[in-house]
């Protein structure tokens, strides 16, 4: 153990006055910052009509609805729910593969690393962008107007809103590929097919599986939301019972999501690790 | 007989070679030799037309390769293989798909994008992996092989094209000793036994004069040697490496550079 020499403070003050004196904006930028952040949340609160006295009055009706759903219990309509969650999967599964098996072409045009021409590239980036900035519950409302209620309408829902999302992730997938390896394609004498299917898709197809699988995960979630507007499965139950105040059924759907969401999200994961396993793919 | 005449190529302002001149006779074992960005890479690139020539032309057999478009362009590739520092295989396809890579130019694209494979380019394809003692790891994927292995599927590939050139890149740059010697055996034994042109881009100097019958010394992306390796003495090669010369003459001749004598077909280490 050594002792510290005595610090000279007078001298250092003098030689990094900076350190002692610092100036009064720079003390005062992090209250003001924080003083500023909590008076706009203040003002969003009180300009949106929060009150803590409604909250309260509606605390016992929110204990009611709980205790009114409780045991959960499908009634007579099992098998309708049944179908109607069927029908859900269904809706989630086909529309992100329809958007996944449309988007994977589309995608290669928006790659840097295919299209080197900023000119011709752009405007494929902005149609997805404008496709995704629209939500699946906005699509969903303009597919029902177009091909009517029912689950057809949510698949088109999906698939197109989805559409640009694939869009973009698998484009940034192709663009974050290993240039050697088409590189040793080209150099064999492939051509832009050959590069495309023998060295790129073996890069990126494990990804773009492992996010397609997140897709329909997170789409049949989506699915149930969508139904509620009138795409059809689950959703439209769940829409109908809380209209007519069937607390009962409601918990029981609830749950019936709840378990499919989890089966689901058991089953893509065994798939993913199957898919990015150590096995060829060719 | 491949001529190479003028042949520059810029990026922006810097020329990465600049009016390279030399003619190749079938047969030979040519290394080209020099420091780390005196060009020799963007040559062979340029021969393959991986990389696009500013100025000047290569000829192959009287044809002006540098003109070359569409499906001729892919056959010239085929026939002057490339061989790269890092392999450039696929990683996530199996060793005999890499090596059938190299049969793309010859095949209808339909048949081999949907990978209908002729009986007898899949037999050409084993055993050229035969003779490097890999065929054994056909089915396995090429990213869970060594670099010597994956080396070897490389230099198979590369023969599958039937090519009458081959260019190999650095190919022992990132390999041991003992790989280093597997492959320059491999690339010599290519040479003599089926006569085909080898251009051979080399750090070191040891291995070039032990490999080669002719070196071609680039400096700052010119020709500044061409010759036998007998003819480059201690004061060019200094010249040629400047500062790197003590490291690239003196270290590699261990284990690595022993003997020149040509090996037997098939007779490579087992891995």
């Amino acid at each position: 153990m050594s002792k510290l020499p005595a610090a000279q403070t007078t001298e250092l003050r003098a030689r990094y006055p900076q350190v002692f004196d610092r100036p009064v904006s720079a003390r005062l930028a992090t209250p003001v910052m924080l003083l500023a952040a909590i008076a706009i949340f203040v003002f969003g609160l009180v300009h949106l009509g929060f009150s803590p006295a409604r909250m309260l009055g509606g605390m016992h009706q929110l204990g009611w609805i709980s205790m009114m759903m409780l045991p959960p219990d499908p009634g007579s309509s099992l098998p309708l729910y049944l179908k109607a969650l069927g029908e859900t999967l269904s809706i989630a599964l086909l529309g992100t593969t329809l958007a996944a098996v449309l988007s994977l072409p589309v995608s290669l045009l928006a790659a840097k690393n295919i299209v080197p021409s900023n000119i011709f590239r752009f405007p494929v980036r902005r149609f997805f962008d404008a496709i995704r900035g629209v939500d699946t519950l906005i699509w969903a409302l303009v597919w029902i107007n177009v091909v009517g209620l029912g689950p057809f309408a949510g698949v088109l829902a999906i698939a197109t809103s989805d559409f640009g999302a694939f869009g973009k992730l698998f484009s940034e997938a192709i663009e974050g590929a290993d240039r050697k390896q088409v590189e040793g394609i080209r150099a064999s004498g492939g051509n832009a097919l050959h590069e495309i299917r023998f060295g790129l898709l073996p890069q990126v197809l494990p990804v773009i599986a492992g996010q397609v699988l997140y897709f329909i995960e997170s789409n049949t979630r989506s699915a149930t939301i969508i139904g509620i507007v009138g795409a059809g499965g689950i959703g439209l139950q769940l829409a109908e019972q809380i209209r007519v105040l069937e607390w009962q059924k409601v918990s029981f759907l609830i749950l019936m999501i709840l378990v499919a969401v989890a089966a689901i999200d058991w089953i893509s994961s065994k798939l993913r690790f199957a898919i990015i396993g150590r096995r060829a793919v060719a | 007989m491949l001529v190479v005449d003028g042949l520059t190529c810029r990026f922006g302002t810097k020329a990465a070679v600049d009016n390279a001149s030399f003619a190749v006779p079938p047969g030979s074992f040519v290394g080209v030799i020099g420091r780390s960005g005196a060009g020799k890479s963007t040559l062979l690139r340029m021969i393959n037309r991986l990389a696009e020539p500013t100025a000047g032309r290569i000829l192959f057999e009287g044809v002006d390769v540098t003109a070359l478009r569409g499906r001729d362009l892919r056959q010239w590739r085929a026939r002057s293989a490339m061989i790269f520092q890092q392999f450039n295989l696929v990683g996530r396809l199996d060793v005999l798909t890499n090596v059938l890579m190299g049969r793309l130019a010859g095949i209808p694209s339909w048949r081999s994008l949907i990978q209908l494979w002729p009986e007898e380019d899949k037999a050409l394809a084993l055993s050229a992996l035969e003779q490097f003692d890999v065929a054994s790891l056909a089915a396995q994927r090429a990213d869970q092989l060594s670099g010597g292995q994956q080396q070897r599927v490389a230099i198979a590939r590369a023969l599958v094209q039937e090519p009458d050139i081959i260019l190999a890149d650095e190919p022992i740059a990132s390999l041991d000793p003992r790989n280093t010697r597997i492959v320059m055996d491999a690339l010599l034994r290519i040479n003599k036994h089926f006569g085909i042109t080898v251009l051979c881009n080399l750090h070191s100097l040891d291995l070039a004069r032990n490999y080669c019958d002719r070196l071609i010394g680039m400096s700052a992306g010119r020709v500044v040697f061409d010759g036998a390796p007998a003819a480059l003495t201690d004061q060019i090669a200094r010249e040629l490496y400047d500062l790197e010369a003590n490291e690239v003459m003196g270290s590699a001749s261990e284990d690595a550079t022993a003997g020149v004598d040509v090996p037997a077909l098939g007779a490579a280490e087992a891995a």
